[in-house]
């Protein structure tokens, strides 16, 4: 079935991206079938006792594989990315107008993410795990980058990516060393660990899950990826792709959690993301920028939780991430309808939304009250299991974590309140004039609404999916469950204190505020881009100078200093005059050719000298009895003056003259460049490395390519490998020389005309 | 065109007689170099110099000569390539070879096998390197002489 389900999703895929396919934003609808199925088939697995698994070998030595594993904490995400996708298809349905350009490309984008972000929940393999992890960095850098006409929107999107991206690095190592570490390549098959080796990959683990959940300080890239189209944040950066980072945790917990360091960073990166989440929000006017930062709070928040590493903790946090999709999709929906029925969604330009629109108003009170943690809404009944939980730790803990957490509880709800007072509350100014309902925008954010209210009246359900899912990770957790009505406990006697305090201070907070800037780190990243692309670029102006004799120095004297070195390698004996004196006449030859080449004026001279050189070193390949190197050197000889036929019609008949200091300049770089070779040639040749294998070669020459002509059957067979690897560059050094031919016949052409 | 020097002097009888008398006999010699690679001297890099002298020669009799270097590199790189992957899908390994061998009537007995494929693709690759070079160093404009037909 999970081969199915991911078929059917890649085949959606394909089916809409079909060219001549003119459905438009129905291309939605369409896609939406997919999730839809999904998510039947994952509440038909709810009952179930045993995991599904498939997988599919791929290199069987490496373990690499494509295994997936669909149990209960799979199942509950499963429900979050194909069930509130589901919602989300159908909300993008409403939120694009009819005549929207390019809606097939986002249609097929959002469901390729769709697909990615199951086979990430779904995956055992760590290597199918990282694989989908990085599919949907990639589909999200597009769908971020959806309105790509808008250079900010860009720059947001490359933001995201190189964050995402950086993380997904630190990822692989911090798997390569868990699999080094564990012997295991599936999630199921790995047992705790321990020592430095477990403390480098709880490290690198908890980099990439807090890029990818946007915790500080890698959190800059969460506000800027609002510039994507609403449905993308309430599918990506609420319910779904932020969630990866915090999934991760929850994954890796029972693997590193005794590891040294895994607790400590995680509470830090957890507890410092909520705090400073909750401040972002709480400085922003935007409705969208105050659901990212709380978004970031809310991230924090469960990555704390999973950190702890105690049972209760840990089904706490599962149960703030069940809650804490339901409602901010809901919101992330509801701020996403009032900017297209209003034309805006800053909250101090918002007024007397709650009588315009009475169920988007509804909904965002559901969902915010839930996310502030107010009864009876089912963010309440998680809320109290974390507080329940922290308190319950042993020493300075409670103090500490619990501390902290309260205090980003209560800047939650002022946040909470600030938003829904901005957005709906009445000021002193007219009401704002709002477009007509949209049926396929409220529908969605209505249902997601309710299931806040419903997820606490039916609290069995809403248990059951986060029981399950938490005992998968600690067995103990199957002792707890969230409860309706706690009683007078001191964990409600905190919350009331939270919500009062809170709700207080978002009171206080509420109304016209100015805009803060954008956080420098923001800036950071995207100077960092820029000053790279921009130093690449005086670095070529600087290397590629384009002048023909520096570079033919560079290289003369760069293989020179590389050779001389070895120096210390020649062997005074290994050097002899001659294997036969015909080597000596044929030295004298090419010396003086050589010498002539130098000396002579004009063009053509130069080029007969060139050619005497290189029939003199065809002659000493002929006395070493080497016939297929004298063939070939002749050869290249020949298509070397055809060459200068060919080419020295369009110089001059001499060559320009050049003053004293040019030729000795010249004359210095020719003399180090032979030395360089002699040395090289001379070293070479003092310390040979064994008899080479002749008969060896001959033999298997004639056994395996059937050929006499060894050199030749290595050519084309034996390193065949090597053969292919030197025509290729042949060949892209043809392209090069086809690619500046075209570019200056271009530029005489302009000139020309 | 030219930037510097005199106008390439016109193409002359005597030159384009002697290339085209060439020609057939230089391709000749390629094809024996080809298949004589395997047991003498010779072989597909050898071959494809040959080619591409004479195509160089015909640029500089102004004759007509292939002027699609691209073309014999997109070639000679797609064979180089299918003979490195083909035997994969018989579930042998990378450049694995084949040698075939049969008697033929006047010949007698032949061998060839994947290696002279292999082979043929350098050659294109190299034919097609040599045009490369020779136009862009130049030939462009006695090949426009041979497209509006002032060649002779």
């Amino acid at each position: 079935m999970i081969w199915i389900l991911l078929g059917l999703h890649v085949l959606v895929v394909a089916a809409l991206a079909l060219p001549g396919l003119a459905l438009g934003r129905r291309a939605l609808l369409v896609a939406a079938v997919a999730p839809a199925a999904t998510t039947t088939w994952a509440l038909s697995r709810l009952s179930a006792d045993e995991p599904a698994t498939a997988s599919v070998a791929w290199v069987d030595r490496l373990d690499l594989e494509l295994a997936f594993r669909v149990d209960d904490l799979a199942i509950l995400m499963t429900l979050l990315v194909s069930g509130i996708g589901t919602l989300i298809f159908v909300y993008a349905y409403g939120y694009f107008s009819p005549t929207a350009a390019a809606t097939a490309r986002f249609t097929t984008t959002l469901l390729s993410f769709s697909t990615a972000m199951l086979g990430l929940v779904w995956s055992d393999s760590v290597w199918t795990l990282f694989l989908f992890w990085e599919l949907t960095s990639i589909t999200s850098f597009l769908l971020v980058g959806h309105k790509d006409v808008d250079p900010a929107v860009r720059a947001a999107a490359r933001r995201a990516l190189l964050i995402t991206v950086g993380g997904g690095l630190a990822l692989l190592g911090g798997l390569v060393v868990l699999v080094d570490a564990t012997g295991a390549s599936r999630l199921s098959e790995m047992g705790p660990v321990t020592g430095t080796s477990a403390t480098v990959a709880a490290v690198l683990v908890l980099a990439g899950a807090a890029t990818k959940s946007a915790q500080v300080p890698f959190h800059m890239w969460l506000p800027g990826a609002m510039a994507a189209p609403t449905p993308v944040s309430a599918y990506l950066h609420s319910a779904t792709m932020v969630k990866a980072g915090v999934l991760l945790v929850a994954l890796a917990g029972p693997i590193l959690s005794d590891a040294d360091g895994w607790r400590t960073l995680g509470l830090v990166l957890g507890l410092a993301s909520m705090l400073w989440g909750a401040i972002g929000a709480l400085r922003h006017v935007d409705g969208k920028l105050i659901l990212a930062w709380g978004t970031i709070s809310q991230l924090g928040f469960m990555i704390a939780l999973l950190s702890i590493g105690d049972a209760k903790a840990t089904f706490a946090g599962i149960s703030v991430l069940l809650a804490h999709a339901v409602f901010k999709a809901a919101l992330f929906m509801v701020i996403g309808e009032v900017d297209v029925r209003t034309g805006t969604r800053r909250i101090d330009e918002l007024n007397g939304l709650a009588r315009s629109m009475p169920i988007a108003f509804a909904v965002a009170v559901a969902s915010g009250a839930s996310m502030a943690g107010v009864p009876p809404l089912l963010g309440f009944a998680a809320k109290e299991a974390a507080i329940e939980a922290v308190i319950k730790l042993d020493g300075a803990d409670p103090w500490i974590i619990g501390g902290l957490i309260v205090l980003g509880s209560t800047l939650t709800v002022a946040y909470t309140v600030r938003l829904l007072l901005g957005v709906f509350g009445s000021g002193d100014g007219p009401a704002t004039e709002i477009a007509p309902l949209r049926p396929a925008m409220a529908g969605p954010s209505a249902i997601l609404g309710v299931l806040s209210v419903a997820g606490f009246v039916f609290i069995g359900a809403a248990n059951r999916l986060a029981i399950d899912a938490a005992a998968g990770l600690d067995p103990d957790a199957a002792a707890f469950q969230l409860y309706r009505w706690p009683g007078l406990t001191t964990a409600f006697m905190i919350s009331a204190g939270i919500v009062a305090v809170g709700g207080g201070l978002g009171w206080r907070l509420a109304g016209p505020r100015a805009p803060v800037p954008e956080p420098v780190a923001a800036d950071l990243v995207d100077r960092i881009v820029d000053g790279t692309i921009l130093g690449a670029r005086k670095l070529t102006g600087r290397v590629q100078h384009g002048s023909l004799p520096v570079y033919m120095a560079t290289m003369a004297i760069t293989a020179a200093l590389a050779t001389l070195p070895f120096i210390g390698a020649v062997d005074p004996d290994a050097v002899y005059l001659w294997d036969s004196p015909a080597q000596g006449a044929l030295a004298v030859l090419i010396v003086g050719a050589a010498a002539a080449t130098t000396m002579v004026d004009t063009r053509l001279a130069a080029a007969l000298g060139l050619g005497a050189v290189g029939i003199g070193v065809s002659g000493l390949f002929a006395v070493q009895g080497a016939p297929d190197l004298v063939l070939t050197q002749l050869l290249v000889e020949t298509v070397v003056v055809v060459g200068f036929v060919v080419g020295l019609g369009h110089l001059t008949r001499r060559f320009p003259s050049s003053g004293t200091q040019w030729r000795v300049i010249r004359l210095s770089v020719a003399t180090l460049a032979a030395l360089g070779t002699v040395v090289g040639l001379v070293a070479a040749t003092s310390a040979p490395a064994g008899e080479p294998p002749l008969q060896a070669l001959i033999d298997e020459s004639v056994d395996v390519g059937g050929g006499n002509n060894v050199v030749n059957v290595i050519l084309t067979d034996m390193r065949a490998l090597d053969t292919l690897g030197e025509v290729v560059v042949l060949a892209i050094v043809a392209v090069g020389i086809l690619a500046l031919a075209a570019a200056s016949s271009n530029r005489r052409q302009q000139e020309a005309t | 065109m030219t930037t510097t020097g005199a106008p390439p002097p016109p193409p002359s009888r005597a030159i384009e007689l002697a290339v085209r008398t060439v020609t057939p006999v230089a391709l000749l010699v390629a094809a024996f170099l080809f298949f004589s690679g395997h047991n003498q001297p010779g072989g597909g890099f050898a071959a494809g110099l040959v080619i591409g002298a004479v195509m160089g020669l015909r640029m500089i009799a102004g004759m007509p000569f292939p002027r699609n270097p691209g073309l014999f590199l997109a070639a000679g790189a797609v064979v180089v390539g299918l003979t490195a992957v083909a035997p994969l899908l018989w579930g042998d390994p990378f450049f694995d070879q084949v040698v075939l061998e049969w008697d033929v009537p006047i010949l007698g007995k032949v061998k060839t096998g994947s290696a002279a494929v292999f082979d043929l693709g350098v050659v294109l690759i190299v034919v097609g390197l040599v045009v490369a070079v020779l136009d862009g160093l130049g030939a462009d404009d006695l090949a426009d002489r041979v497209d509006a037909g002032t060649a002779r």
